[in-house]
């Protein structure tokens, strides 16, 4: 059984297209098994599938090494990536990993707020359904906190103009569009990748 | 039959109905005043919410702890402007620095501890996001501040809360300058306010007049000077 064969890559959803992308074009080799993004918004369910999902690969093969592909998503995803044979994609969150650390910080100091395209389409379930923002408290909320908002596109699906532009009258901030290149994630899950290899 | 806004203000912030919580207020104040509210209204009901919160219980969310703080920064407002008409003066509880650690980009928390701080008499010191442990102890030193609140979202930027203690340590003035930490992760675990160097937290934002009240008594037990202006 090869090195490779033995890495298993845990991802958020979030980066079902891209990853899989990169995957068709022969740039990764590792099998990964996704979990739900919609799990970011309560951590503590996150952690416990986390958890779940970790356990079930060591139960696989004990020696197997695990690259998680997430953010500091959750209380204890430190403890995970301690855990033998782990790594975890350096970023503090999806947007970092996704853009890399220096355009994130950049534009975060632009009060820039992001929509990944899997989160695009589901904006109104996170902002109304999960976090309670209605009418003109979430235009107050949003307006207060960011500038605009920016959809990172990777280019793998069609870009929702509707959901943004509705995203946009709802929310009160102007949305952008940022092509984005799919290097930096790829550079941060072979990263992770290599870690494993001297993290026992 | 009598109102009682004290349920009708959190009802009005549980459901995020900001103009209806200040509409309560504005009945509420009618006859009296607004800074009467801050004591007897507002400060009740807070800690009613604050309790609901800290539990996580009654479905708080983060539009209802947002609104919660625009209803106590809305009654300031109310207070500060009777204040210049009656030609008084806001009382002072002195000042105090808050922001988020050196590359935490997630304001909401502190700005609505600051909110509650300043609703609380305190001279907030808003440094906002990614703030430098240099500039936390800066503006502390210039303003003669006894706290410093902290915020940070997760463990990898709740670990930049040790150059902060490192800073305090540095300028000698561990104990004279108190550090108070809040945010989702030192929610999650407690444990890490210890250590990383923080000297106490508190559950929610609406509980960070009484963490800091503490830490500046604690700091004034400690050193009875502290900073070029000591209040």
């Amino acid at each position: 059984m090869t090195q490779a064969k033995r890495q298993l890559c845990i991802s958020c959803s979030i980066f079902r297209k891209e990853i899989e992308a990169l995957q068709a074009s022969g740039q990764l080799d590792l099998p990964v098994e996704f979990l739900n993004s919609m799990l970011h918004m309560v951590p503590a369910k996150l952690e416990t599938r986390l958890q779940e999902a970790l356990g079930s690969a060591h139960a696989r093969q004990p020696d197997g090494k695990v690259v998680l592909a997430y953010g500091d998503c959750c209380g204890h995803m430190d403890t995970f990536e301690s855990e033998p044979g782990t790594a975890r994609t350096e970023g503090i969150n999806c947007c970092e990993i996704l853009l890399g650390r220096e355009a994130y910080r950049k534009l975060r100091k632009e009060g820039a707020f992001f929509l990944m395209p899997e989160w695009a389409l589901a904006w109104k379930q996170i902002f109304v359904g999960q976090l309670g923002l209605l009418g003109p408290c979430a235009r107050t909320f949003m307006q207060e906190m960011h500038s605009r908002m920016i959809y990172l596109d990777t280019g793998l699906v069609p870009i929702p103009q509707a959901a943004l532009q509705e995203a946009s009258e709802f929310l009160g901030l102007p949305v952008e569009i940022l092509p984005v290149s799919l290097d930096p994630l790829l550079a941060s899950l072979q990263q992770a990748a290599r870690a494993t290899q001297s993290h026992d | 039959m009598e109102r009682n806004h004290t349920q009708e203000l959190l009802s009005a912030i549980q459901h995020a109905d900001r103009a209806g919580a200040n509409a309560v207020i504005e009945d509420w104040a009618r006859g009296r005043s607004f800074s009467l509210a801050v004591t007897e209204l507002l400060a009740p009901t807070l800690e009613a919410f604050g309790e609901i919160w800290s539990t996580g219980q009654g479905g708080v969310s983060l539009a209802t702890g947002y609104v919660a703080s625009k209803v106590a920064e809305d009654v300031l407002s109310r207070v500060l402007l009777e204040s210049d008409t009656a030609s008084g003066v806001a009382p002072s509880r002195g000042p105090v620095v808050v922001g988020n650690v050196e590359d935490d980009f997630h304001p909401l928390g502190r700005k609505m501890v600051a909110a509650f701080l300043r609703t609380s008499g305190w001279d907030v010191r808003d440094l906002g996001v990614d703030v430098s442990a240099a500039q936390f102890v800066d503006t502390a030193e210039a303003c003669g501040a006894r706290v410093i609140g902290a915020s940070a979202m997760m463990y990898t930027t709740a670990k930049n809360v040790r150059k902060i203690r490192e800073e305090i340590d540095r300028r000698g003035l561990r104990g004279k300058l108190q550090l108070a930490l809040g945010g989702a992760v030192f929610k999650l675990r407690p444990e890490l306010v210890a250590d990383f160097g923080g000297d106490g937290t508190a559950a929610s934002a609406v509980e960070a007049d009484a963490l800091f009240e503490t830490l500046r008594q604690r700091s004034l037990g400690l050193a009875p000077a502290c900073g070029r202006r000591t209040p």
